[in-house]
């Protein structure tokens, strides 16, 4: 071999190499950048670090304006029961813990209509769903129904990525009271009524009445673990 | 890699939950979705498996997860499903529900040789057992390859070093050549 073909041939293979070379890199960067996030999802970068950046939720000091259909499928704005106390309780057909909270509901909703209190369930579900669960649970509190619109309200209420169930107290002036993330039991029920009770005869301000709620709230917790 | 998920879940489930940070009013905590149920996935073989793992006092229902395909040429059948616990709510009936821990099984084929990460959109749906469920869920997910990541890591880190060092000398040797040739060329 020649000093002409000996240069072509290192040269060659210095391409070669060079080529082989690049390509190993570029391989093994985007097979890494495959596993950098064994598993872990793609759309929330968070779930490592769950304790940061969660929104925070903002509960309203009022009661939000807005309107949902009914039952029958007729637009029904939640100021149809202003001057009342609510309790709105969202839930879905699909939820056992909202289904289990339903008989609590409508014994509350009977126990105090006599003392302006209103019971409203906003159902976060398909309208027939709805229909056949109020049908065969006979619930006769007014329902509300709804899908990306009843998601909309419960993010009035600082609820962006809701779970179920969920319920909102208001007093008769229409200031949010309590929200109550889970299945509400009837100790719990009890206590934030009579407190709202208490707020809407003037014999508390909202920010004393809120305390003794998350006070009475604890205490029911810690009696129930002790 | 499992302890380890174990232990996130563990210290997270003291933390204040999200949405009960500046609420007063409610005394029971309860986790984000996505601390409560863990979603791991990887690439066994001809399989994908898909893990949860579940923090205590939550659970996932069987019947309510879907594996599909997400990035293109992929081929997913059905999730082979172990089976659960029963759980017999009087308003919901009899359901078949997973605690701690679940690995799902889903052989797949792929028909892009390899051109494409493997991409995957995991549905599932849970409750906490103290009373709150999560609308269904859904994550993209890429599952990485069969071997830890840090095995992969290491040989491959090293066959990098490995193919710039000896790119590096093969230049170098090259110059070598090829001035010693240009010498060669010149008449002295």
């Amino acid at each position: 071999m020649n000093d002409r073909g000996l240069r072509v041939a290192v040269a060659a293979s210095v391409v070669l190499v060079s080529i082989w070379a690049g390509a190993r890199l570029y391989v093994t960067r985007t097979s890494e950048h495959g596993q950098a996030v064994p598993g872990v999802e793609a759309s929330a970068p968070n779930a490592q670090t769950p304790d940061e950046g969660w929104p925070h939720p903002i509960i309203p000091a009022r009661l939000p304006v807005f309107s949902l259909s009914d039952l029958q499928g007729l637009p029904t704005p939640i100021m149809r029961w202003s001057g009342k106390s609510l309790v709105i309780n969202f839930w879905a057909t699909w939820c056992a813990p909202c289904r289990r909270e339903i008989p609590l509901l409508q014994t509350l909703a009977s126990e105090w209509a006599g003392r302006d209190v209103t019971v409203v369930g906003i159902a976060v579900d398909y309208r027939d769903k709805v229909q056949d669960f109020a049908r065969e649970f006979k619930i006769d509190y007014p329902l509300l129904i709804g899908e990306q619109d009843a998601l909309d309200v419960a993010a009035k209420f600082g609820m962006d990525s809701p779970a179920f169930p969920f319920t909102v107290f208001t007093d008769r002036r229409g200031e949010v009271v309590a929200l109550f993330v889970g299945e509400l039991h009837r100790p719990q029920a009890d206590l934030i009524l009579s407190v709202v009770q208490t707020l809407n005869q003037d014999l508390v301000q909202l920010p004393e009445a809120k305390r003794s709620i998350a006070d009475g709230l604890a205490a029911i917790l810690n009696n129930r673990a002790g | 890699m499992s302890s380890l998920l174990l232990l996130g879940a563990t210290t997270t489930a003291s933390a204040k939950p999200w949405w009960m940070r500046g609420i007063d009013s409610n005394a029971t905590d309860f986790l984000p979705p996505d601390v409560a149920f863990r979603l791991g996935a990887r690439v066994d073989g001809d399989l994908l498996m898909v893990r949860w793992v579940i923090a205590d006092g939550y659970y996932l229902y069987r019947q309510k997860i879907e594996v599909k395909a997400e990035s293109p040429d992929l081929l997913v059948l059905a999730p082979q499903l172990p089976k659960g616990l029963i759980k017999t709510d009087p308003y919901l009936g009899t359901q078949e529900i997973y605690t701690q821990q679940v690995e799902v099984a889903v052989p797949f084929k792929r028909f892009d040789a390899g051109a494409h990460p493997i991409q995957i959109k995991v549905t599932y749906q849970g409750c906490a057992e103290a009373g709150l469920c999560y609308p269904p869920i859904t994550r993209v997910v890429f599952p990485g390859a069969a071997i830890k990541p840090a095995a992969v890591a290491t040989p491959s880190h090293s066959w990098e070093g490995m193919a710039i060092i000896g790119g590096v000398l093969a230049f170098l040797l090259a110059g070598l050549v090829l001035r010693k040739g240009r010498k060669l060329d010149i008449p002295v």
